[in-house]
């Protein structure tokens, strides 16, 4: 059976957010605004996908976020077009964004607990519980003598928080630099 | 779509994913799920991130190895987990298990052992915490400390960090850089740079160098700047700006809206308020190797204002011709300015 859109969408669309948010925050000076950007950059891509999957996805993904922006240029007429005005400036800059940084399993977790780390406490503690420890719901909230409704929430919150950090350690992200702080690293990217 | 409504899909898709796995899903939740991804392709993508996220964070179970405790390592302590000290025990049952290499389960073991040798040594070297960041031209980079504070680093910029339990202490070698400072009332976050102090506690602020002058930006909380010999320190407030030149300290008030924009390099922009093309030119070439040079001083006084990528260069001498009366001449290293 072929694989499911949703698996495939996991696999090869959303390892590419990282890059996608460094490029919107690039040409989109309202940092504020990148998050819907990138949500309905996907959903667009989501939505051709269903149709036919293209063939290169990073290309395709930064092609419909440059349309997207293009869009909110001529609807808004708010940003000012110094910034984006420049269409060639902008091409410029989809191919001045590193093609997908191979990142190793080992940069990945160190990254992971990073941004785990910067979870509230509280947040941190609950998340830990329910899904590296697999203490059930129930268990945790009578652990911590609160309701296991409080739990989810919490667990709601952490797994965000930590999906949007690992996307986002990087404001602007001009690159110049590697991003995390992989100076001891074997795998070192120069932007 | 609005941002508010990006955040609100991706609030709603949290709480799909925790009542996911909350071990009391029902044939109920599942249909009222599907109903909610099928109403919007917004609502699938944000459940499908978060589904993919919750697939990664599995992997800090191979940190939890001999951790059960309830709680997990305080941040950026792991590496007192019980499972990092194991590794010199397993290093004398791997010699023992040698001696008596021989056997094919004997060889498995040691195997098993060099494997688990490996992973902890390499699980260890994974957080020696570094105390120096720098960037290159262009280059822009942020550090989070872990005491929860953080460090954004603008181009050109070198930082050494020093945390210890009584003080947290950033030496700014050179650049610029923004603080986003943790509240710990007993370990003041101090930023030296050149023979000033910045001193705060629990604020965000920026900090830029030029050898001895220095400029701070106050966003939010209070801080104060402490000159040598100096006995009445600055105490600053949001929406401040100040410079100081030697002894002397000028004090600019401003709206929080204008204050931000001397900050928009953390997101790669440059806002420029009218200002001259003398002064935008001095301002673009911190940020680029390809520097603009200005041959004619009647377009020097030229006035400017408008909000730029920092650094796509090309792309502003590009605007500037079509814009003022001047030609650009594009070198590798240069562009230069002359009139028409």
């Amino acid at each position: 059976m072929a694989e499911s859109l949703d698996d495939w969408f996991k696999r090869e669309v959303l390892p590419h957010e990282g890059g996608l948010r460094r490029y919107l925050s690039r040409v989109w000076p309202r940092g504020d605004e990148i998050a819907d950007l990138c949500q309905e950059t996907f959903a667009r891509v989501y939505e051709a996908a269903r149709v036919a999957r293209p063939q290169s996805v990073r290309s395709f993904t930064f092609t419909t976020a440059h349309h997207l922006i293009l869009d909110r240029i001529r609807r808004e007429r708010v940003v000012s077009i110094e910034a984006t005005g420049d269409v060639d400036a902008l091409n410029v800059l989809v191919d001045e964004i590193s093609p997908e940084r191979r990142v190793s399993a080992r940069q990945e977790l160190k990254k992971l607990v990073r941004v785990f780390d910067r979870l509230p406490p509280r947040c941190r503690q609950i998340f830990w519980m329910r899904r590296v420890l697999d203490i059930s719901q129930r268990d945790v909230a009578k652990r911590l003598g609160i309701h296991e409704k409080a739990v989810e929430k919490q667990v709601a919150k952490g797994g965000r928080l930590l999906v949007d950090w690992m996307n986002d350690e990087a404001p602007g992200g001009r690159g110049a630099i590697p991003l995390d702080e992989s100076g001891e690293d074997e795998e070192h990217e120069q932007g | 779509m609005s941002k508010d409504s990006a955040l609100r899909i991706d609030e709603a898709a949290g709480e799909w994913l925790a009542k996911r796995h909350c071990g009391n899903w029902t044939e109920h939740d599942q249909a009222r799920l599907d109903a909610w991804l099928q109403a919007s392709t917004r609502h699938r993508v944000a459940y499908l991130r978060l589904e993919r996220g919750w697939d990664q964070a599995a992997r800090l179970k191979i940190l939890a190895a001999g951790n059960r405790a309830d709680e997990p390592p305080p941040p950026g302590r792991w590496n007192l987990s019980p499972f990092f000290s194991h590794a010199p025990r397993s290093e004398t049952r791997a010699y023992s298990a040698l001696k008596h290499l021989g056997s094919t389960r004997a060889g498995l073991a040691v195997a098993a052992l060099l494997l688990v040798l490996f992973g902890a040594y390499w699980a260890s070297s994974l957080f020696v915490h570094r105390n120096e960041y720098s960037t290159l031209v262009g280059g822009l980079q942020s550090v989070p400390i872990a005491d929860g504070s953080r460090v954004i680093l603008n181009t050109d910029t070198a930082v050494r960090l020093a945390i210890t339990d009584t003080e947290r202490k950033i030496d700014l070698e050179h650049g610029e850089a923004y603080f986003e400072v943790a509240p710990d009332s007993r370990r003041p976050f101090i930023v030296k740079a050149g023979n000033k102090r910045v001193i705060a506690v629990g604020t965000k602020f920026s900090v830029r160098r030029d050898e001895s002058d220095v400029q701070v930006v106050v966003i939010e909380g209070r801080v104060r700047i402490e000159a040598p010999n100096d006995t009445a320190s600055n105490l600053l407030g949001p929406g401040t700006v100040a410079h100081t030149t030697g002894r002397a300290t000028l004090l600019q008030k401003k709206e929080l809206a204008e204050v931000q924009d001397y900050l928009s390099w953390r997101s790669g922009f440059i806002v420029l308020h009218d200002i001259s093309l003398a002064e935008a030119a001095a301002e673009f070439n911190r940020y680029n190797t390809r520097k603009i040079v200005i041959q004619d001083p009647a377009i020097a006084s030229l006035h400017i204002a408008g909000t730029f990528p920092a650094n796509n260069v090309d792309a502003f001498a590009r605007l500037l011709e079509r814009g003022f009366p001047l030609r650009a001449d594009y070198t590798r290293n240069e562009i230069t300015l002359v009139a028409r």
